[in-house]
């Protein structure tokens, strides 16, 4: 066995998503639950990513694993979850891209893959949104998916050799947006 | 005569749009129009002024530093409220970081690929190709044995059929011109600007804790505590940390970045001939050097019809030049009225018709600069720092014009920066520019901590009656301002003028076009469907509509991919 084989496998799991749009910021709160009910060891990396375009290469780049969490634009009822492997995203036909923000998951992992970098799986667990409006917090199916998913996230890890310790005491949601109440600075 | 739709929305997302009307192999008229609502700044309505920025930096998911910036400038703008030196020269490291970051991204992996021809690659000769790269500067990366292994690689993947990232080029185009070396060199360049892209990132992270979205930012100043003794602080390690990033960076900018851009700018001169538009451009000073807001290393103006010499000077935030002369006009966006508004004046109410060609289009709105439409962006703050003989910017301009006539083998002066190489030219620049500034701004970091100064933050105290701010920040891809109005301590009023909305502002009251559509008049397009050099033009502004929606098409339904009509 070479040492390379032999360090621990690199995993990160991303959440994407803009989370003043509604369902939209599913996978940011994935994350945030994630982070709220398990301790993760260190070859775990959690990142909210919110919506990268490219910017996906620098949180894919040299990990072996890559667990994303989406909305998926998919025929479905909504809050429906989906998981998708690598080759079901590579070979989504892609599009001219006008914009950096277009979403560039497939282009994202292309790129790191050339540069020899790339994650050997991919998954991602996709929900079908109900509403994409402005608005911060999620619909009540997609929120019931959000932590449906965290389980199922937990449990994809397993497969992958990271053991994740659920928290005794789970640690309060670092999800701002989710509670949403109007905060006001005090008047001197 | 056809139409050309190019509209990359899917059922959910919605982005830039570019409709073109071409005629003799060139276009006559354009539109641009964003398919989604730019209202966002709603959500502010009632909230504390203090947490605006956590919202804000979420309004665009590439350019999330900038919006929290913008945000908290605005807020102290509106209290009067200095920020302690610490504090601006650590936002100012964290603003370069990103800018040098996102201008590596925008340059190798958003735009190359529409002058660099992948499929020619196989012919390359990878020793010509080496010495081709070793002319242009002394970079390490730049050896024959690289060259071969970059080849090796894309023939793998030509012969495999699995073109991946390289699936969506218009390869074999006729407008694609560069030597199959050049080819090489670039796509070589481009595999390595992704360790150094995100090494800029990483200084991001280190300074704001994170990111994307930055936690180290309060109004007043920033939430790093400074305690050279103290491993749980910003302290010398730290520091050395950023250094040593910086100095790995700063190589690849100057002796990659930069070369490359003026190279494939002296192989395609005919795009310096294309593409001006509107030569209107505004840019507003940046990186502060005092407390107070009112010095900066970047300087910021006015300039009209292209007229360098009538340059008109931005002094910061309080300039009643600046903070009068901004209004947004609804004409042709889907708001309800017609029109121009101030920006502390400005509503955001929805009114969506269809698209219509003379009448409502977009959801951008069309700001204007005393009834004026401006272009923003690099190259609008390099030819704001030129005409006003700002050293560094003088430097790397003229050092630019050098080197793609040298290529170009003819006469480069800076009125050819007027134009769609101009802008890619000005980006380098900048990117140049601002990799000087990093280890600047980390020494005046460094010396003022060293003296014993560790102070950060100054608290903010907000008054019971309305006031008024506004937060400016020359960003990656231009003027980026946020208007906001306080009363009563908490947000009556929020509006961001974006850098994309000046260049992809729709026509206004006037029917005068914006600058996207401007820039694209004339434009020529050898086959309507494969409108690449459309794609030219658009790609120079770097175009980042701050409403982004990441919703994956998994079903690969598109509406419209290109449209000829």
């Amino acid at each position: 066995m070479t040492a390379a084989a032999e360090a621990p496998t690199r995993i990160a799991v991303i959440g994407i998503g803009n989370v003043l749009l509604g369902d939209d910021g599913f996978g940011p709160c994935v994350v945030a639950l994630l982070q709220a009910g398990w301790e993760f060891p260190d070859n775990v990396t959690l990142v909210d990513a919110g919506t990268p375009g490219l910017g996906l290469v620098t949180f894919l780049d040299g990990c072996d694993v890559a667990v994303l969490v989406d909305a998926v634009g998919a025929t479905g009822r909504p809050g429906e979850l989906r998981l998708y492997r690598g080759e079901d995203l590579r070979n989504l036909p892609t599009k001219p891209r006008v914009s950096p923000h277009d979403p560039a998951v497939q282009e994202a992992l292309s790129i790191v893959e050339l540069g020899g970098r790339g994650p050997r799986a991919v998954r991602l667990f996709g929900v079908i949104p109900e509403s994409h409006e402005l608005g911060a917090g999620l619909s009540p199916p997609v929120r019931a998916a959000a932590t449906a998913t965290a389980v199922r996230v937990v449990e994809e890890l397993t497969k992958f050799g990271a053991i994740l310790t659920p928290r005794p005491e789970p640690r309060a949601l670092e999800a701002w947006w989710m509670a949403d109440p109007l905060k006001t600075a005090s008047c001197a | 005569m056809a139409r050309i739709t190019i509209d990359p929305i899917t059922r959910i997302e919605g982005h830039l749009r570019i409709d073109a009307v071409v005629d003799g192999g060139e276009v006559q008229k354009a539109w641009a129009s964003c398919s989604m609502w730019r209202g966002i700044e709603t959500i502010l309505l009632g909230r504390d002024p203090r947490e605006a920025w956590l919202y804000t930096q979420r309004f665009c998911g590439v350019c999330t530093t900038v919006h929290a910036m913008a945000s908290v400038r605005a807020v102290e703008d509106a209290l009067h409220l200095e920020v302690p030196l610490n504090a601006q020269y650590i936002r100012n490291l964290i603003l370069i970081a990103h800018a040098l970051h996102d201008h590596i991204v925008h340059f190798y992996h958003l735009s190359a690929l529409d002058f660099v021809d992948v499929t020619t690659i196989p012919k390359a000769d990878p020793a010509k190709a080496a010495s081709i790269a070793q002319s242009l500067s002394d970079w390490p990366g730049n050896s024959r044995q690289e060259m071969e292994r970059v080849q090796k690689k894309i023939v793998a993947l030509l012969q495999s059929g699995q073109l991946g990232i390289f699936t969506n080029g218009y390869w074999g185009h006729p407008a694609m011109k560069l030597p199959p070396e050049v080819n090489l060199l670039a796509v070589a360049h481009y595999l390595q600007a992704l360790e150094f892209q995100r090494k800029a990132n990483q200084v991001v992270g280190i300074l704001g804790g994170k990111t994307p979205h930055i936690q180290n930012l309060a109004v007043g100043g920033v939430m790093n505590a400074i305690n050279l003794d103290s491993l749980a602080t910003l302290n010398m390690d730290r520091l050395y940390m950023i250094k040593d990033l910086f100095d790995e960076v700063i190589p690849f900018v100057q002796q990659v970045y930069f070369p490359d851009c003026c190279a494939i700018a002296g192989f395609y001169p005919e795009w310096f001939g294309i593409g001006a538009g509107v030569k209107n451009y505004l840019a507003v000073p940046d990186l502060p050097t005092d407390t107070a807001s009112t010095t900066f290393d970047i300087p910021g103006g006015t300039i009209f019809d292209g007229d360098l010499a009538g340059v008109k000077r931005i002094s910061g935030s309080g300039d009643e030049y600046f903070r009068k002369g901004v209004v947004e006009d609804v004409t042709h966006g889907w708001y309800r009225g017609r029109g121009a508004q101030h920006p502390w004046q400005g509503e955001t109410v929805p009114e969506y018709t269809d698209f219509q060609d003379d009448g409502k289009y977009t959801w951008v709105k069309a700001p204007r600069f005393e009834g004026k439409p401006m272009q923003v962006g690099p190259l609008a703050s390099v030819l704001v720092g030129y005409a006003l003989g700002h050293e560094l910017t003088r430097k790397w301009t003229d050092l630019a014009l050098e080197r793609v006539a040298a290529i170009a083998q003819r006469k480069v002066t800076p009125d050819l920066l007027h134009s769609t190489m101009g802008r890619y030219g000005a980006r380098a620049i900048r990117a140049a520019m601002l990799s000087d500034m990093a280890i600047r701004h980390w020494e005046l970091l460094v010396n003022n901590v060293t003296k014993g100064d560790s102070s950060v933050y100054n608290a903010p105290h907000f008054p019971k009656d309305s006031i008024e701010g506004v937060g400016l920040h020359e960003a990656p891809r231009g003027t980026l301002s946020h208007w906001v109005v306080v009363k009563d301590g908490v947000i009556a009023n929020y509006q961001a003028v974006v850098p994309t909305t000046w260049n992809a502002s729709p026509r206004d009251e006037r029917g005068v076009p914006g600058p996207y559509e401007a820039s694209l008049l004339k434009n020529p397009v050898a086959d309507p469907e494969k409108p690449l050099e459309i794609l030219r033009t658009v790609h120079s502004f770097d175009p980042c509509l701050a409403c982004a929606c990441h919703t994956l098409d998994v079903e690969g339904k598109t509406i419209a991919t290109v449209k000829v009509l």
